[in-house]
Protein backbone atom coordinates (compact mmCIF):
# COMPACT_ATOMS: atom_id res chain seq x y z
CA UNK A 1 0.00 0.00 0.00
CA UNK A 2 2.94 2.56 1.13
CA UNK A 3 5.27 1.25 -1.91
CA UNK A 4 2.05 2.51 -4.05
CA UNK A 5 1.71 6.39 -2.99
CA UNK A 6 4.79 6.45 -3.19
CA UNK A 7 5.05 5.24 -6.55
CA UNK A 8 2.43 7.52 -7.01
CA UNK A 9 4.04 10.32 -5.72
CA UNK A 10 7.19 9.94 -8.24
CA UNK A 11 5.03 9.34 -11.24
CA UNK A 12 2.91 12.71 -10.78
CA UNK A 13 6.50 14.18 -10.12
CA UNK A 14 8.17 13.66 -13.02
CA UNK A 15 4.57 14.01 -14.89
CA UNK A 16 4.99 18.19 -13.71
CA UNK A 17 8.65 17.71 -14.26
CA UNK A 18 7.68 17.60 -18.24
CA UNK A 19 4.72 19.96 -17.71
CA UNK A 20 7.75 22.62 -16.50
CA UNK A 21 9.80 21.90 -19.55
CA UNK A 22 7.02 22.15 -22.22
CA UNK A 23 6.26 25.84 -21.68
CA UNK A 24 10.06 26.88 -21.35
CA UNK A 25 9.77 29.44 -18.93
CA UNK A 26 12.60 32.21 -19.17
CA UNK A 27 13.28 34.15 -15.96
CA UNK A 28 14.44 37.47 -17.73
CA UNK A 29 13.07 37.56 -20.79
CA UNK A 30 9.51 36.91 -20.57
CA UNK A 31 8.70 40.16 -22.77
CA UNK A 32 11.24 38.96 -25.75
CA UNK A 33 8.64 36.02 -26.44
CA UNK A 34 6.20 37.85 -28.65
CA UNK A 35 8.70 39.09 -30.57
CA UNK A 36 10.03 35.85 -31.67
CA UNK A 37 8.47 34.65 -34.54
CA UNK A 38 7.85 30.75 -35.32
CA UNK A 39 10.83 29.27 -36.56
CA UNK A 40 11.33 28.49 -39.84
CA UNK A 41 13.33 24.99 -39.95
CA UNK A 42 14.97 25.94 -43.91
CA UNK A 43 16.19 29.03 -42.31
CA UNK A 44 19.99 29.44 -40.28
CA UNK A 45 19.07 31.09 -37.16
CA UNK A 46 20.90 33.71 -35.02
CA UNK A 47 20.74 35.02 -31.28
CA UNK A 48 18.29 38.26 -30.21
CA UNK A 49 19.12 38.42 -26.66
CA UNK A 50 18.05 34.96 -25.65
CA UNK A 51 15.80 34.33 -28.05
CA UNK A 52 16.45 32.88 -31.71
CA UNK A 53 15.81 34.73 -34.66
CA UNK A 54 15.94 33.89 -38.09
CA UNK A 55 19.36 36.11 -39.69
CA UNK A 56 17.35 37.91 -42.23
CA UNK A 57 14.99 39.05 -39.47
CA UNK A 58 17.62 40.07 -36.59
CA UNK A 59 19.10 43.10 -38.74
CA UNK A 60 15.83 45.23 -38.89
CA UNK A 61 15.32 43.79 -34.96
CA UNK A 62 18.23 45.53 -33.90
CA UNK A 63 17.60 48.58 -36.39
CA UNK A 64 14.66 49.13 -34.53
CA UNK A 65 15.75 49.11 -30.74
CA UNK A 66 18.56 51.62 -31.33
CA UNK A 67 15.74 53.99 -33.16
CA UNK A 68 13.97 54.00 -30.50
CA UNK A 69 16.97 54.60 -28.01
CA UNK A 70 18.74 56.77 -30.36
CA UNK A 71 17.51 60.63 -28.23
CA UNK A 72 17.87 59.47 -24.97
CA UNK A 73 21.44 57.08 -25.72
CA UNK A 74 23.87 59.54 -23.58
CA UNK A 75 21.48 60.07 -20.94
CA UNK A 76 20.74 55.92 -20.50
CA UNK A 77 24.60 55.00 -20.94
CA UNK A 78 25.38 57.53 -17.99
CA UNK A 79 22.63 56.40 -15.78
CA UNK A 80 23.13 52.69 -16.85
CA UNK A 81 27.14 52.58 -16.59
CA UNK A 82 26.95 55.28 -13.47
CA UNK A 83 29.14 57.42 -16.20
CA UNK A 84 32.00 54.93 -16.10
CA UNK A 85 31.16 54.58 -19.94
CA UNK A 86 32.56 58.12 -20.50
CA UNK A 87 36.06 57.17 -18.82
CA UNK A 88 35.92 53.54 -20.83
CA UNK A 89 35.93 55.30 -23.56
CA UNK A 90 38.71 58.46 -22.94
CA UNK A 91 40.47 55.33 -22.15
CA UNK A 92 40.11 53.21 -25.50
CA UNK A 93 40.95 56.55 -27.68
CA UNK A 94 44.03 57.74 -25.24
CA UNK A 95 45.77 54.02 -25.46
CA UNK A 96 44.83 54.18 -29.52
CA UNK A 97 46.67 57.47 -29.10
CA UNK A 98 45.57 58.35 -32.88
CA UNK A 99 46.97 60.88 -35.00
CA UNK A 100 51.10 61.47 -36.06
CA UNK A 101 52.66 63.07 -33.90
CA UNK A 102 55.72 63.32 -36.00
CA UNK A 103 55.89 64.52 -39.54
CA UNK A 104 55.98 62.21 -42.62
CA UNK A 105 59.47 61.82 -44.09
CA UNK A 106 60.01 60.57 -47.81
CA UNK A 107 59.19 57.21 -48.60
CA UNK A 108 57.14 56.51 -45.70
CA UNK A 109 54.00 53.78 -45.96
CA UNK A 110 52.18 55.78 -43.68
CA UNK A 111 50.23 59.29 -45.43
CA UNK A 112 49.09 62.39 -43.94
CA UNK A 113 47.80 61.49 -41.20
CA UNK A 114 45.19 58.42 -39.86
CA UNK A 115 42.22 57.29 -42.21
CA UNK A 116 40.10 56.17 -39.24
CA UNK A 117 36.97 54.24 -39.88
CA UNK A 118 34.61 54.51 -37.00
CA UNK A 119 31.80 51.42 -37.25
CA UNK A 120 28.43 51.80 -35.20
CA UNK A 121 29.53 54.88 -34.31
CA UNK A 122 26.25 56.91 -34.82
CA UNK A 123 26.45 59.16 -32.61
CA UNK A 124 30.12 60.16 -32.66
CA UNK A 125 31.14 59.69 -29.22
CA UNK A 126 34.21 57.82 -30.17
CA UNK A 127 34.94 59.80 -33.79
CA UNK A 128 35.05 63.28 -31.75
CA UNK A 129 36.95 61.66 -28.82
CA UNK A 130 39.76 60.71 -31.91
CA UNK A 131 39.29 63.48 -33.55
CA UNK A 132 40.13 65.43 -30.50
CA UNK A 133 42.88 63.64 -29.83
CA UNK A 134 44.61 64.28 -32.45
CA UNK A 135 44.00 67.75 -33.29
CA UNK A 136 45.09 69.06 -29.60
CA UNK A 137 47.43 65.97 -28.67
CA UNK A 138 49.09 65.37 -31.54
CA UNK A 139 48.71 68.59 -33.52
CA UNK A 140 47.28 66.05 -36.61
CA UNK A 141 45.06 68.36 -38.63
CA UNK A 142 44.71 65.73 -41.51
CA UNK A 143 43.55 62.57 -39.71
CA UNK A 144 40.21 61.86 -40.66
CA UNK A 145 37.21 59.63 -39.35
CA UNK A 146 34.73 57.79 -41.04
CA UNK A 147 31.56 57.04 -39.36
CA UNK A 148 29.46 54.04 -40.07
CA UNK A 149 26.94 52.85 -39.06
CA UNK A 150 23.93 50.51 -40.02
CA UNK A 151 20.98 52.91 -38.39
CA UNK A 152 20.17 55.94 -40.20
CA UNK A 153 18.49 57.74 -36.34
CA UNK A 154 21.89 56.76 -35.12
CA UNK A 155 23.68 58.63 -37.90
CA UNK A 156 21.12 61.69 -37.49
CA UNK A 157 21.84 62.01 -34.13
CA UNK A 158 25.32 61.76 -35.01
CA UNK A 159 25.11 64.71 -37.71
CA UNK A 160 23.21 66.51 -35.01
CA UNK A 161 25.94 66.44 -32.54
CA UNK A 162 28.80 67.32 -35.00
CA UNK A 163 27.56 70.46 -35.65
CA UNK A 164 28.96 71.80 -32.68
CA UNK A 165 32.01 70.62 -33.12
CA UNK A 166 34.90 72.09 -35.18
CA UNK A 167 35.08 69.22 -37.64
CA UNK A 168 31.44 69.83 -38.71
CA UNK A 169 31.37 70.31 -42.21
CA UNK A 170 34.89 70.29 -43.20
CA UNK A 171 36.74 66.69 -45.02
CA UNK A 172 37.55 65.55 -41.42
CA UNK A 173 34.19 64.04 -40.65
CA UNK A 174 31.91 61.90 -42.96
CA UNK A 175 29.21 60.01 -41.79
CA UNK A 176 28.28 56.71 -44.21
CA UNK A 177 25.24 54.34 -43.82
CA UNK A 178 26.05 50.74 -44.44
CA UNK A 179 26.42 47.21 -43.09
CA UNK A 180 29.90 46.55 -41.49
CA UNK A 181 29.66 42.75 -42.91
CA UNK A 182 29.84 44.31 -46.03
CA UNK A 183 30.88 47.76 -46.75
CA UNK A 184 31.72 47.70 -51.27
CA UNK A 185 32.13 51.17 -50.91
CA UNK A 186 35.94 51.53 -48.75
CA UNK A 187 38.41 49.60 -51.02
CA UNK A 188 40.89 47.22 -49.91
CA UNK A 189 43.80 48.41 -47.64
CA UNK A 190 42.61 51.64 -47.59
CA UNK A 191 42.40 52.36 -43.60
CA UNK A 192 44.93 52.60 -40.90
CA UNK A 193 42.62 52.11 -37.99
CA UNK A 194 39.37 50.51 -37.51
CA UNK A 195 37.27 50.88 -34.60
CA UNK A 196 34.05 49.51 -33.17
CA UNK A 197 32.74 50.64 -30.17
CA UNK A 198 29.71 48.69 -28.23
CA UNK A 199 28.71 47.57 -31.40
CA UNK A 200 30.11 44.33 -32.87
CA UNK A 201 27.60 42.74 -30.41
CA UNK A 202 25.01 43.71 -32.24
CA UNK A 203 25.96 41.95 -35.24
CA UNK A 204 24.50 39.46 -37.18
CA UNK A 205 27.84 37.60 -38.12
CA UNK A 206 30.55 38.56 -36.22
CA UNK A 207 33.13 36.52 -37.85
CA UNK A 208 31.79 38.12 -41.45
CA UNK A 209 32.67 41.65 -40.00
CA UNK A 210 35.97 40.75 -39.12
CA UNK A 211 37.10 39.42 -42.34
CA UNK A 212 35.83 42.40 -43.76
CA UNK A 213 37.82 44.65 -41.15
CA UNK A 214 40.42 42.79 -42.23
CA UNK A 215 39.58 43.47 -46.03
CA UNK A 216 40.12 47.04 -45.67
CA UNK A 217 43.05 47.45 -43.61
CA UNK A 218 45.87 48.25 -44.68
CA UNK A 219 48.98 46.02 -43.51
CA UNK A 220 49.58 47.07 -40.21
CA UNK A 221 46.41 48.69 -40.11
CA UNK A 222 44.92 47.80 -36.18
CA UNK A 223 41.41 46.28 -35.61
CA UNK A 224 40.21 47.80 -32.26
CA UNK A 225 37.06 47.25 -30.62
CA UNK A 226 35.66 47.90 -27.29
CA UNK A 227 32.30 45.67 -25.80
CA UNK A 228 30.79 44.16 -22.77
CA UNK A 229 32.68 41.08 -22.03
CA UNK A 230 32.61 38.67 -19.11
CA UNK A 231 33.79 39.83 -15.65
CA UNK A 232 36.02 37.45 -13.84
CA UNK A 233 35.26 37.57 -10.10
CA UNK A 234 32.66 36.02 -9.28
CA UNK A 235 31.42 37.82 -6.19
CA UNK A 236 31.08 41.29 -8.37
CA UNK A 237 29.60 39.12 -11.61
CA UNK A 238 27.34 38.33 -8.90
CA UNK A 239 26.82 42.19 -7.77
CA UNK A 240 26.81 43.11 -11.65
CA UNK A 241 24.38 40.70 -13.45
CA UNK A 242 22.13 41.56 -10.69
CA UNK A 243 22.61 44.94 -11.71
CA UNK A 244 22.26 44.38 -15.39
CA UNK A 245 19.15 42.43 -15.29
CA UNK A 246 17.15 44.24 -12.58
CA UNK A 247 18.36 47.92 -12.70
CA UNK A 248 19.16 48.14 -16.20
CA UNK A 249 15.31 47.61 -17.82
CA UNK A 250 13.81 49.50 -14.82
CA UNK A 251 16.00 52.52 -15.57
CA UNK A 252 15.34 52.32 -19.17
CA UNK A 253 11.18 51.90 -18.56
CA UNK A 254 10.97 54.67 -16.72
CA UNK A 255 13.83 57.32 -18.93
CA UNK A 256 13.64 55.92 -21.84
CA UNK A 257 10.20 54.46 -21.87
CA UNK A 258 11.20 51.30 -23.16
CA UNK A 259 11.86 48.33 -21.35
CA UNK A 260 12.18 45.43 -24.27
CA UNK A 261 15.14 47.70 -25.87
CA UNK A 262 17.04 47.59 -22.38
CA UNK A 263 15.98 43.99 -22.25
CA UNK A 264 17.21 43.01 -24.92
CA UNK A 265 20.31 45.49 -24.70
CA UNK A 266 21.36 43.23 -21.12
CA UNK A 267 20.86 39.86 -22.92
CA UNK A 268 22.92 40.40 -25.73
CA UNK A 269 25.54 41.24 -23.33
CA UNK A 270 25.20 38.21 -21.79
CA UNK A 271 24.98 36.80 -25.01
CA UNK A 272 28.41 37.97 -26.01
CA UNK A 273 31.36 35.45 -26.32
CA UNK A 274 34.13 35.18 -23.47
CA UNK A 275 37.33 37.46 -24.04
CA UNK A 276 39.03 34.43 -24.88
CA UNK A 277 36.75 33.08 -27.77
CA UNK A 278 36.39 37.07 -29.40
CA UNK A 279 40.03 37.17 -29.25
CA UNK A 280 40.04 33.74 -31.08
CA UNK A 281 37.65 34.87 -33.71
CA UNK A 282 40.27 38.00 -34.31
CA UNK A 283 42.91 36.10 -35.00
CA UNK A 284 40.79 33.25 -37.73
CA UNK A 285 40.03 36.40 -39.23
CA UNK A 286 43.81 36.95 -39.64
CA UNK A 287 44.92 39.38 -37.45
CA UNK A 288 48.22 39.31 -35.44
CA UNK A 289 47.17 39.53 -31.61
CA UNK A 290 49.63 41.99 -29.71
CA UNK A 291 50.32 40.25 -26.13
CA UNK A 292 47.00 38.94 -24.00
CA UNK A 293 45.12 40.22 -27.00
CA UNK A 294 42.69 41.93 -24.77
CA UNK A 295 42.57 44.32 -21.73
CA UNK A 296 39.78 44.42 -19.26
CA UNK A 297 38.52 47.36 -17.90
CA UNK A 298 36.71 47.81 -14.14
CA UNK A 299 36.79 43.89 -13.78
CA UNK A 300 35.45 43.15 -17.20
CA UNK A 301 32.17 43.92 -17.46
CA UNK A 302 34.36 45.56 -20.82
CA UNK A 303 37.17 44.40 -22.76
CA UNK A 304 39.10 45.93 -25.36
CA UNK A 305 40.38 44.20 -27.79
CA UNK A 306 43.38 44.88 -31.02
CA UNK A 307 44.36 42.71 -33.22
CA UNK A 308 46.56 43.94 -36.32
CA UNK A 309 46.84 42.88 -39.81
CA UNK A 310 50.12 41.96 -41.02
CA UNK A 311 52.58 43.09 -43.38
CA UNK A 312 52.39 41.09 -46.66
CA UNK A 313 55.48 38.98 -47.48
CA UNK A 314 56.45 40.54 -51.26
CA UNK B 1 70.65 -12.97 -22.84
CA UNK B 2 69.45 -9.89 -20.58
CA UNK B 3 67.56 -12.42 -18.83
CA UNK B 4 69.80 -14.03 -16.57
CA UNK B 5 71.70 -11.19 -15.70
CA UNK B 6 68.75 -8.89 -14.49
CA UNK B 7 68.13 -12.00 -12.32
CA UNK B 8 70.10 -11.04 -9.25
CA UNK B 9 68.22 -7.66 -10.00
CA UNK B 10 65.22 -8.41 -8.50
CA UNK B 11 66.75 -9.87 -5.53
CA UNK B 12 67.39 -6.56 -4.99
CA UNK B 13 64.35 -5.07 -4.20
CA UNK B 14 65.73 -4.42 -0.64
CA UNK B 15 66.35 -1.07 -0.47
CA UNK B 16 69.21 -1.30 2.05
CA UNK B 17 70.62 -3.92 0.52
CA UNK B 18 70.80 -2.67 -2.77
CA UNK B 19 73.66 -0.37 -2.69
CA UNK B 20 75.64 -3.10 -0.84
CA UNK B 21 75.18 -5.93 -2.78
CA UNK B 22 74.09 -4.73 -6.20
CA UNK B 23 75.19 -1.57 -7.33
CA UNK B 24 78.85 -2.97 -8.05
CA UNK B 25 76.94 -5.65 -10.29
CA UNK B 26 75.89 -3.09 -12.66
CA UNK B 27 78.63 -2.31 -14.38
CA UNK B 28 79.11 -6.39 -15.44
CA UNK B 29 75.63 -5.87 -17.17
CA UNK B 30 76.17 -5.48 -20.62
CA UNK B 31 75.25 -1.94 -21.93
CA UNK B 32 72.47 -3.96 -23.90
CA UNK B 33 69.66 -4.23 -21.21
CA UNK B 34 67.48 -0.84 -20.70
CA UNK B 35 68.81 0.01 -17.09
CA UNK B 36 72.74 0.41 -16.76
CA UNK B 37 72.52 1.62 -20.64
CA UNK B 38 70.83 4.68 -19.38
CA UNK B 39 73.35 5.10 -16.17
CA UNK B 40 76.02 5.09 -19.48
CA UNK B 41 74.45 7.64 -21.33
CA UNK B 42 74.27 10.32 -18.64
CA UNK B 43 77.21 9.67 -17.45
CA UNK B 44 78.77 9.96 -21.08
CA UNK B 45 77.13 13.25 -21.25
CA UNK B 46 78.38 14.37 -18.23
CA UNK B 47 81.59 13.40 -19.31
CA UNK B 48 82.06 14.79 -22.66
CA UNK B 49 80.71 18.27 -21.87
CA UNK B 50 83.23 20.31 -21.47
CA UNK B 51 83.43 22.15 -17.64
CA UNK B 52 82.50 25.50 -19.84
CA UNK B 53 78.97 24.19 -20.56
CA UNK B 54 78.61 22.97 -17.44
CA UNK B 55 75.27 25.08 -16.42
CA UNK B 56 73.85 24.26 -12.49
CA UNK B 57 70.36 24.97 -12.36
CA UNK B 58 70.15 24.98 -16.10
CA UNK B 59 68.69 21.96 -18.39
CA UNK B 60 71.29 20.21 -20.53
CA UNK B 61 68.10 18.85 -22.84
CA UNK B 62 66.76 21.64 -23.31
CA UNK B 63 68.05 24.72 -25.59
CA UNK B 64 68.38 28.18 -23.98
CA UNK B 65 65.38 29.85 -23.76
CA UNK B 66 65.60 33.06 -26.39
CA UNK B 67 66.37 36.44 -23.86
CA UNK B 68 62.83 37.46 -24.82
CA UNK B 69 59.23 36.13 -25.88
CA UNK B 70 58.33 38.95 -28.50
CA UNK B 71 56.52 37.61 -31.66
CA UNK B 72 58.37 38.05 -35.20
CA UNK B 73 56.94 41.28 -36.34
CA UNK B 74 57.30 42.73 -32.37
CA UNK B 75 60.91 42.12 -32.98
CA UNK B 76 61.11 43.75 -36.15
CA UNK B 77 59.62 46.58 -35.07
CA UNK B 78 61.55 47.36 -31.95
CA UNK B 79 65.29 46.05 -33.51
CA UNK B 80 64.21 49.02 -36.12
CA UNK B 81 63.27 51.78 -33.25
CA UNK B 82 66.79 50.95 -31.76
CA UNK B 83 68.33 52.88 -34.03
CA UNK B 84 66.23 56.01 -32.96
CA UNK B 85 66.66 55.41 -29.72
CA UNK B 86 69.96 57.63 -29.44
CA UNK B 87 68.55 60.71 -30.63
CA UNK B 88 64.44 60.25 -29.78
CA UNK B 89 65.56 58.76 -26.58
CA UNK B 90 62.56 55.51 -25.32
CA UNK B 91 59.58 56.99 -26.65
CA UNK B 92 56.50 56.45 -29.05
CA UNK B 93 58.30 58.56 -31.51
CA UNK B 94 61.20 55.89 -31.50
CA UNK B 95 58.75 53.24 -31.88
CA UNK B 96 56.89 55.12 -33.94
CA UNK B 97 59.81 55.70 -37.10
CA UNK B 98 61.27 52.22 -35.98
CA UNK B 99 57.48 51.29 -37.58
CA UNK B 100 57.88 53.34 -40.30
CA UNK B 101 61.08 52.25 -41.33
CA UNK B 102 60.00 48.81 -41.40
CA UNK B 103 56.62 48.98 -43.46
CA UNK B 104 54.35 49.66 -40.81
CA UNK B 105 51.99 52.19 -40.05
CA UNK B 106 51.99 54.43 -37.59
CA UNK B 107 49.15 52.58 -35.81
CA UNK B 108 50.96 49.70 -35.98
CA UNK B 109 53.04 50.17 -32.70
CA UNK B 110 49.53 49.25 -31.32
CA UNK B 111 51.44 46.39 -31.24
CA UNK B 112 53.36 46.55 -28.58
CA UNK B 113 50.72 46.92 -25.45
CA UNK B 114 53.32 48.48 -23.10
CA UNK B 115 54.34 51.16 -25.20
CA UNK B 116 58.22 52.68 -24.46
CA UNK B 117 58.05 50.21 -22.07
CA UNK B 118 58.51 47.37 -24.37
CA UNK B 119 61.50 48.95 -26.15
CA UNK B 120 63.31 49.19 -22.74
CA UNK B 121 62.59 46.01 -21.82
CA UNK B 122 63.29 44.42 -24.94
CA UNK B 123 66.91 46.64 -24.77
CA UNK B 124 67.42 44.68 -22.01
CA UNK B 125 66.62 41.58 -22.89
CA UNK B 126 68.48 41.55 -26.15
CA UNK B 127 71.80 43.43 -24.59
CA UNK B 128 71.41 40.38 -22.21
CA UNK B 129 70.96 38.11 -24.97
CA UNK B 130 74.57 39.93 -26.48
CA UNK B 131 76.13 39.62 -23.63
CA UNK B 132 75.81 36.04 -23.43
CA UNK B 133 76.64 35.43 -26.84
CA UNK B 134 79.88 37.09 -26.28
CA UNK B 135 80.81 35.04 -23.75
CA UNK B 136 79.69 31.71 -24.91
CA UNK B 137 80.67 31.52 -28.94
CA UNK B 138 83.45 34.85 -29.07
CA UNK B 139 84.59 33.82 -26.00
CA UNK B 140 85.20 37.19 -23.84
CA UNK B 141 86.43 35.88 -20.45
CA UNK B 142 89.03 33.28 -22.84
CA UNK B 143 91.16 36.28 -24.23
CA UNK B 144 94.76 35.27 -23.68
CA UNK B 145 95.55 38.89 -22.36
CA UNK B 146 92.99 38.51 -19.64
CA UNK B 147 94.35 36.23 -16.63
CA UNK B 148 90.82 36.15 -15.09
CA UNK B 149 90.73 33.53 -12.41
CA UNK B 150 88.06 34.16 -9.84
CA UNK B 151 84.71 34.33 -9.69
CA UNK B 152 85.09 38.18 -8.87
CA UNK B 153 87.34 39.40 -11.36
CA UNK B 154 84.82 37.69 -14.19
CA UNK B 155 81.85 39.07 -12.44
CA UNK B 156 83.09 42.57 -12.51
CA UNK B 157 84.33 42.07 -16.43
CA UNK B 158 80.83 40.95 -17.22
CA UNK B 159 78.89 43.70 -15.57
CA UNK B 160 81.45 46.53 -17.26
CA UNK B 161 81.10 44.91 -20.52
CA UNK B 162 77.04 44.81 -20.09
CA UNK B 163 77.46 48.67 -19.03
CA UNK B 164 79.69 49.32 -21.87
CA UNK B 165 76.91 48.46 -24.33
CA UNK B 166 75.22 51.42 -22.45
CA UNK B 167 77.19 53.94 -23.79
CA UNK B 168 75.70 54.45 -26.69
CA UNK B 169 72.36 55.74 -25.34
CA UNK B 170 73.55 56.39 -21.59
CA UNK B 171 72.26 60.32 -22.28
CA UNK B 172 68.64 58.44 -22.38
CA UNK B 173 69.33 56.50 -19.70
CA UNK B 174 67.69 58.40 -16.74
CA UNK B 175 64.86 58.62 -18.49
CA UNK B 176 64.69 54.66 -18.95
CA UNK B 177 65.33 54.43 -15.50
CA UNK B 178 62.65 56.63 -14.14
CA UNK B 179 60.12 54.82 -16.55
CA UNK B 180 61.19 51.52 -15.21
CA UNK B 181 60.49 52.54 -11.51
CA UNK B 182 57.15 53.48 -12.25
CA UNK B 183 55.00 51.13 -9.95
CA UNK B 184 53.17 49.05 -12.50
CA UNK B 185 56.58 48.55 -14.39
CA UNK B 186 58.48 47.59 -11.37
CA UNK B 187 57.75 43.85 -11.11
CA UNK B 188 58.74 43.56 -14.93
CA UNK B 189 61.75 45.53 -14.54
CA UNK B 190 62.77 43.84 -11.29
CA UNK B 191 62.37 39.95 -13.20
CA UNK B 192 64.89 40.99 -15.96
CA UNK B 193 67.23 42.54 -13.54
CA UNK B 194 67.54 39.26 -11.71
CA UNK B 195 67.80 37.21 -14.90
CA UNK B 196 70.63 39.69 -15.78
CA UNK B 197 72.29 39.04 -12.62
CA UNK B 198 71.66 35.39 -12.66
CA UNK B 199 73.43 35.41 -16.39
CA UNK B 200 76.06 37.24 -14.97
CA UNK B 201 76.88 34.93 -12.36
CA UNK B 202 76.17 31.94 -14.22
CA UNK B 203 78.40 33.20 -17.06
CA UNK B 204 81.29 33.70 -14.77
CA UNK B 205 81.30 30.22 -13.36
CA UNK B 206 79.25 30.44 -10.43
CA UNK B 207 78.81 27.09 -8.68
CA UNK B 208 76.94 27.80 -5.37
CA UNK B 209 74.10 25.55 -4.42
CA UNK B 210 72.83 27.12 -1.12
CA UNK B 211 71.32 30.06 0.14
CA UNK B 212 74.42 31.85 -1.24
CA UNK B 213 72.44 31.22 -4.50
CA UNK B 214 70.23 34.14 -3.48
CA UNK B 215 72.70 36.18 -1.72
CA UNK B 216 74.79 36.32 -4.69
CA UNK B 217 72.28 37.32 -6.98
CA UNK B 218 70.86 39.90 -4.92
CA UNK B 219 74.23 41.26 -4.33
CA UNK B 220 75.18 41.70 -8.42
CA UNK B 221 71.79 43.06 -8.58
CA UNK B 222 72.13 45.93 -6.37
CA UNK B 223 75.74 46.29 -7.75
CA UNK B 224 74.18 46.11 -11.05
CA UNK B 225 71.62 48.79 -10.42
CA UNK B 226 73.79 50.97 -8.47
CA UNK B 227 76.61 51.23 -11.53
CA UNK B 228 73.91 51.90 -14.59
CA UNK B 229 73.25 55.36 -12.21
CA UNK B 230 76.47 56.00 -11.84
CA UNK B 231 77.51 56.13 -14.96
CA UNK B 232 74.81 57.64 -16.21
CA UNK B 233 76.80 60.74 -14.62
CA UNK B 234 80.17 59.13 -15.40
CA UNK B 235 81.62 61.96 -17.87
CA UNK B 236 85.06 59.84 -17.49
CA UNK B 237 87.25 58.63 -20.36
CA UNK B 238 86.29 54.57 -21.09
CA UNK B 239 83.95 54.45 -17.90
CA UNK B 240 86.95 54.20 -15.97
CA UNK B 241 84.82 56.19 -12.42
CA UNK B 242 82.11 53.24 -13.01
CA UNK B 243 84.79 50.43 -13.53
CA UNK B 244 86.69 51.79 -9.76
CA UNK B 245 82.73 51.95 -8.80
CA UNK B 246 82.28 48.17 -9.43
CA UNK B 247 85.41 47.57 -8.56
CA UNK B 248 84.95 48.45 -5.14
CA UNK B 249 81.36 47.42 -4.37
CA UNK B 250 82.51 44.30 -5.29
CA UNK B 251 85.23 44.22 -3.07
CA UNK B 252 82.36 45.25 -0.01
CA UNK B 253 80.62 42.61 -0.81
CA UNK B 254 82.96 40.28 -0.64
CA UNK B 255 84.32 42.05 2.63
CA UNK B 256 80.73 41.81 4.03
CA UNK B 257 80.53 38.21 3.19
CA UNK B 258 83.58 37.34 4.76
CA UNK B 259 82.79 39.26 7.82
CA UNK B 260 79.33 37.38 8.01
CA UNK B 261 81.28 34.08 7.28
CA UNK B 262 83.45 34.79 10.08
CA UNK B 263 80.50 36.31 12.87
CA UNK B 264 79.03 32.78 11.82
CA UNK B 265 81.72 30.31 12.38
CA UNK B 266 82.39 32.32 15.97
CA UNK B 267 79.04 32.45 16.89
CA UNK B 268 78.74 28.42 16.04
CA UNK B 269 81.77 27.64 17.62
CA UNK B 270 80.67 29.67 20.85
CA UNK B 271 77.18 27.86 20.21
CA UNK B 272 78.43 23.83 20.15
CA UNK B 273 81.05 24.76 23.31
CA UNK B 274 78.24 25.98 25.47
CA UNK B 275 76.42 22.53 24.53
CA UNK B 276 79.91 20.80 25.39
CA UNK B 277 80.00 22.68 28.49
CA UNK B 278 76.35 22.29 29.77
CA UNK B 279 76.81 18.14 29.20
CA UNK B 280 79.17 18.31 31.27
CA UNK B 281 77.75 19.54 33.94
CA UNK B 282 74.97 16.62 33.61
CA UNK B 283 72.44 19.05 31.31
CA UNK B 284 70.77 16.81 29.68
CA UNK B 285 71.21 18.29 25.94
Amino acid sequence: MSSRTLWRSLHLASRRRVALTETSYRCFSCSRQSLADPKSDHERMTHFGFSNVPESKKESMVGHVFSSVASSYDTMNDLMSLGIHRLWKDHFVRSLDPGSALPSRDGDNAGKGWNILDIAGGTGDIAFRMLDHATNINHDHNTRVTIADINAEMLAEGKKRSIETPYYNTDRLSFMQGNAEHMPSIPDNSVDLYTVVFGIRNFTDKQAALVEAHRVLKPGGVFACMEFSKVDNALFNAVYKNWSFSAIPLIGQLVAGDRESYQYLVESIEKFPSQEEFRGMIQKAGFMIPGRGFENLTGGIAAIHKGIKPLTKA
Amino acid sequence: MARPLLRPLRSCRNPLVYPLFCAPRISLIPATSAIPNQHNQLRRLSRDLPSHHRRLYHSQHHPDPPPHEYTNSQTTILTAALKHVPTHGFTRAALTLGARDTGFLDVSIQLLPRGEFDLILFWLASRRGLLRAAVEQNGLLKSPDSNLVSVEEKTIKLIMERLRMNTEINHQWQDALALMSLPSHIPLSLSELHALSSDILHLAGDASVDASWYTKRLSVSAIYASAEVVMTRDSSPDLAATEAFVTRRIEDSKAIGDKLTGVKQCLGFMGSTAVGLGRSWGLKI
